[in-house]
């Protein structure tokens, strides 16, 4: 019997489980990932520890703790019984193979298979993903997202290519262009569909007292590339990839800011639009989410003790909105002590003086998020023409989403334009395609993306075999 | 002024209004949200002809009266078959076959009363056992002792039917508003006035209500409600009900599968993927104390646990990845029968509600407009009439 059961090990997670468990509280920790970190394993360690997040490597060994249950490559997919309703009597009760008692299931699926536990609250702390942007060829073997190259960096110290040229919106280009430059690949180009606005830029100054790590790291990063003689070009977006004979990226067709297009060969398409909210588990539970575009799309509420709509659920770091590692640690600091407190484990008073240096530093971080994110927003992610592909999983075009609006004009929602469409019910259940599709649909109807809304989440929010969950053989 | 203001947007609402469309009538349709966006978009879109589960569980009385609605299986038998060309857009309408599976002597025997009583009213089911079901249905798990078979079932794709028959309505001149409430309805000279308020999901819904001279009540599970503002009181209960979704995997299942002891209905979508429910309840949302039909009921645990052991009955099914699970409202009647007809008293009042209203939904749309036009449906509908919960409304 678990008192918190914690969805996601990166530094929000992680931060909650040190507060949590130093007050006695039982923890179990869930993570699809085989380690600690989240986010986190995607920046060099040296970085990491020294300039990004001072207290990194206290973090991860947090992950240490022998008094808290730590399940790897184990999914959370579905919360269960978090709302008052109707239980139906006819329904089949199946031999309960939860352990705990709590009036919620969180369902998880790991190496050992599906099962449920029943801890007296759930926090999550799932993080955020890489935006997609579709365009012509984004789906060409050779274009990847920027963590995603960086993994290969990290990790593998191996490059996935020769040639590369970056593309986006998010200064974590520049960073990951120095890595590369550093690895001893070539750079052909960094490019930034927007020079950073001048007044958010400014306005940064006086947010960046504290945060000047990462300040620092951009500074470093341009730096280098100066003297590698990369370019860093401002106002240029990718118009299209193209593949070569092999079917595999051969170059990148760009448009400088005056209209005209070039092309750059390149084998490697690195793209850094931003970050978007991984909400899928905390939406699937009944937690309400706000549309926010700076802070990286749909948010979830919450309240001062990072407390969501659903009794008992709380949530921390980036699925709150996309803020760096700094905040999501605050969050989570401030989500345990709530919890805490909630549980019956801490008097609330002495809960209250422990915040008090916690919501310091939390406002400040706030500040300088949400400065950065005004200085680099994201651009609107829909294509202009009709060929590209949307779904991935389902293969949906921009085209045929337009068809279905025109041909049916009462279409004004994300969910009824998925139904008709088939776009977001593949494997990944939209979260690659939901930011273009809701973009799009705006675009056509004339609403704003919040109308639109997200697509309704459902579990399991991650993909199980129906076998496991029979409790079958499979 | 309208001929008659249709109330709802799921199945029943689109393919009345198409059929009154294409009559000439002048016809509008209310829908607080989009089309197609509750119980016909959310169902399993079997195309079930044999009595279901919960219809032949109840002991051989139960059964005879479920029975008085094959006239109606028949007909959908028929009108399915010829709705893509009908509606000139793709539905998705397969009839393979379906069968219906029974595990134990037991429910064999229940299977083969079943099957005679529906022969009695003229529908082509045989049960088949041995390597008889076993060269039909190679995908059955060993412990199936015997299926019944019915050639004309199927399945249609619920994602496509109701706009397909939107689409047609409109073209035929039906006034189609979405994002539009009706909150009252009040009885005045010659017709009726429907009181209509915005929603969200309108765009730029007018809010000067509507005036017709008849009304169809299409509202599912809220079907009550709009009963109760023209002061009738109908049975109708809502009831959750929940989805599994498998990924697409390559074709291997054709027939529609159901089950005579329990709740299952599986079935290969021509996307490939399986989608198993037949029943397991879902949980409505309570707020103060009281049903919430605005909000998508709840998936409980144990539902999405049984509708996976329900699935053994086909093993391939228990290697496929479960994508999605959903959930969905709607109507049941204490007789298990439709309700579909005048009712009685509330002169140019209509009602079209509960049942197999996918399945059968083309069926009743077709008799109901044609009771509207004419007074003389091509099938009796008395059986089904409202007037049958008279005495509900006697005070
Ligand atoms: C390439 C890159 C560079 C960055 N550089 C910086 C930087 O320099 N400075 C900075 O401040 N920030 C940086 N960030 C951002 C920083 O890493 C994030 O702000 C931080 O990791 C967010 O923490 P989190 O705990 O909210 O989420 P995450 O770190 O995203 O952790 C979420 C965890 O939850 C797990 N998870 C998610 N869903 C489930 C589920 N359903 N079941 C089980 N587990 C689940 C994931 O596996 C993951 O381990 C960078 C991010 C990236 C991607
Ligand atoms: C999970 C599930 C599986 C099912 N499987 C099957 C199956 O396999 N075979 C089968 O035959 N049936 C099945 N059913 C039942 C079937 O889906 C329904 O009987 C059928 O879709 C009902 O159609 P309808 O048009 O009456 O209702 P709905 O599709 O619910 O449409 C009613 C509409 O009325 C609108 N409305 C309500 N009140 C108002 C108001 N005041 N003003 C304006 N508009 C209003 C609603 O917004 C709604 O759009 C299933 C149902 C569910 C939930």
């Amino acid at each position: 019997m678990h008192d918190v059961a914690v969805v996601g090990a990166g530094p929000a997670g992680l931060a909650a489980v040190d507060v949590l468990a130093s007050h006695g509280a039982r923890v179990l920790v869930v993570d699809e990932q085989p380690r600690a970190g989240g986010q986190i394993h995607r920046q060099p360690p040296a970085t990491f520890a020294a300039a990004t997040v001072p207290a990194g490597r206290a973090l991860l060994a947090v992950a240490e703790r022998a008094d808290v249950d730590w399940w790897w490559r184990t999914a959370g997919w579905g919360v269960f019984g978090g709302h008052a309703g109707l239980d139906d009597f006819a329904g089949s009760t199946p031999a309960d193979r939860a352990d705990g008692d709590g009036p919620m299931r969180l369902a998880v699926h790991g190496p050992d298979g599906a099962r449920t536990v029943r801890p007296r609250a759930v926090l999550l702390t799932a993080g955020a993903y890489d935006l997609p942007v579709p365009f012509p060829g984004w789906t060409l073997p050779g274009v990847l997202t920027a963590g995603g190259v960086q993994v290969f960096v990290k990790s593998a110290h191996l490059l996935p290519g020769r040639r590369f040229v970056l593309a986006g919106a998010h200064p974590l280009l520049l960073v990951v262009a120095a890595q590369l430059v550093a690895a001893g690949a070539e750079v052909a180009e960094v490019l930034l569909v927007r020079r950073p606005r001048a007044g958010a830029l400014l306005r940064m100054l006086p947010a960046a007292a504290g945060n000047t790590g990462k300040l620092r790291e951009g500074g470093h990063a341009l730096a280098v590339l100066r003297r590698a003689g990369v370019p860093v070009r401002f106002g240029t977006r990718v118009v299209r990839a193209d593949a070569g004979p092999d079917g595999e990226l051969a170059a990148v067709v760009l448009a400088a800011p005056d209209g005209t297009h070039r092309t750059v060969p390149a084998d490697v398409l690195a793209l850094g639009y931003g970050f978007v909210p991984s909400t899928d588990l905390a939406r699937q539970a009944g937690c309400a989410v706000r549309y926010d575009p700076a802070a990286g799309g749909w948010v979830v509420t919450h309240d001062r003790w990072q407390r969501s709509s659903v009794p008992r659920v709380s949530v921390a770091g980036e699925i709150t909105g996309v803020a760096g590692a700094e905040q999501a640690v605050a969050e989570g600091r401030l989500a345990a002590l709530g919890l805490l407190a909630d549980l019956g484990l801490v008097p609330a008073p002495r809960i209250g003086r422990l915040a008090r240096p916690v919501r310091r530093d939390l406002r400040r971080r706030r500040r300088f998020a949400t400065a950065l994110a005004a200085a680099f927003p994201p651009p609107a992610p829909a294509p202009a023409d009709d060929e590209t592909v949307l779904c991935r999983c389902e293969e949906v075009t921009a085209g045929t989403v337009r068809a279905a609006l025109r041909a049916n004009p009462h279409l004004r929602t994300a969910n009824g334009v998925k139904l008709l469409t088939r776009t977001g019910m593949g494997l990944c259940q939209g979260r690659s395609c939901q930011p273009a599709v809701c973009a799009l649909i705006a675009a056509e109807t004339g609403r704003s993306v919040a109308e639109v809304g997200p697509y309704t989440a459902r579990p399991p929010i991650r993909p199980i075999p129906l076998g496991t969950l029979a409790g079958g053989d499979p | 002024m309208y001929d008659v203001a249709v109330i709802g947007g799921g199945l029943l609402g689109c393919a009345v209004a198409y059929h009154l469309a294409r009559a000439g009538t002048r016809v509008v349709l209310l829908e607080k949200d989009e089309l197609n966006r509750h119980a016909s978009g959310q169902n399993a879109g079997s195309l079930h002809f044999q009595l279901e589960y919960r219809m032949v569980a109840d002991g051989d009385a139960a059964a005879e009266r479920a029975a008085r609605a094959l006239p109606l299986h028949l007909d959908a038998q028929r009108a399915w078959a010829g709705l893509a060309a009908e509606l000139d857009a793709p539905v998705e309408v397969v009839q393979h076959g379906g069968l219906m599976l029974a595990e134990t002597a037991d429910e064999l025997d229940r299977l083969r009363r079943k099957a005679s009583l529906e022969r009695r009213h003229g529908l082509d089911v045989t049960v088949l056992t041995g390597a008889e079901l076993t060269s039909l249905a190679p995908y059955l798990a060993a412990g199936v002792r015997g299926a019944a078979y019915a050639p004309g079932e199927g399945k249609a794709n619920p994602r496509l039917v109701t706009l397909a028959y939107a689409r047609a309505a409109s073209r035929l001149g039906a006034d189609l508003r979405t994002g539009t409430r009706v909150t009252a309805l009040t009885r005045e000279a010659g017709g009726w006035r429907l009181t209509t308020t915005p929603t969200a999901a309108g765009r730029g819904a007018r809010t000067d209500g509507v005036r017709a001279a008849a009304v169809v009540l299409a509202a599912g599970v809220w079907t009550a409600e709009l009963a109760a503002m023209a002061d009738v009181r109908l049975p109708v209960v809502p009831v959750a009900l929940s989805m599994t979704a498998t990924a697409p995997t390559t074709p291997f299942l054709p027939h529609l599968v159901q089950h005579v002891g329990r709740r299952l209905s599986m079935k290969q979508t021509s996307d490939g993927n399986v989608l198993i429910g037949g029943g397991s309840p879902a949980k409505f949302r309570a707020v103060d104390g009281r049903i919430d039909l605005e909000t998508a009921p709840e998936l409980r645990y144990e539902s999405l646990v049984g509708n996976a052991d329900a699935a053994r009955v086909v093993p391939a099914v228990l290697r496929l990845p479960v994508l999605r699970c959903w959930s969905g409202a709607t109507t049941l009647t204490p007789d298990q029968l439709p309700v579909l007809g005048p009712l009685p008293r509330r002169p140019g009042l209509y009602a079209a509600t509960g049942g197999s209203a996918f399945t059968l939904g083309p069926t009743y749309a077709r008799l109901l407009a044609e009771t509207l036009l004419t007074g003389e449906p091509s099938l009796p509908i008395d059986a089904y009439s409202p007037a049958r919960f008279g005495f509900l409304n006697a005070v």
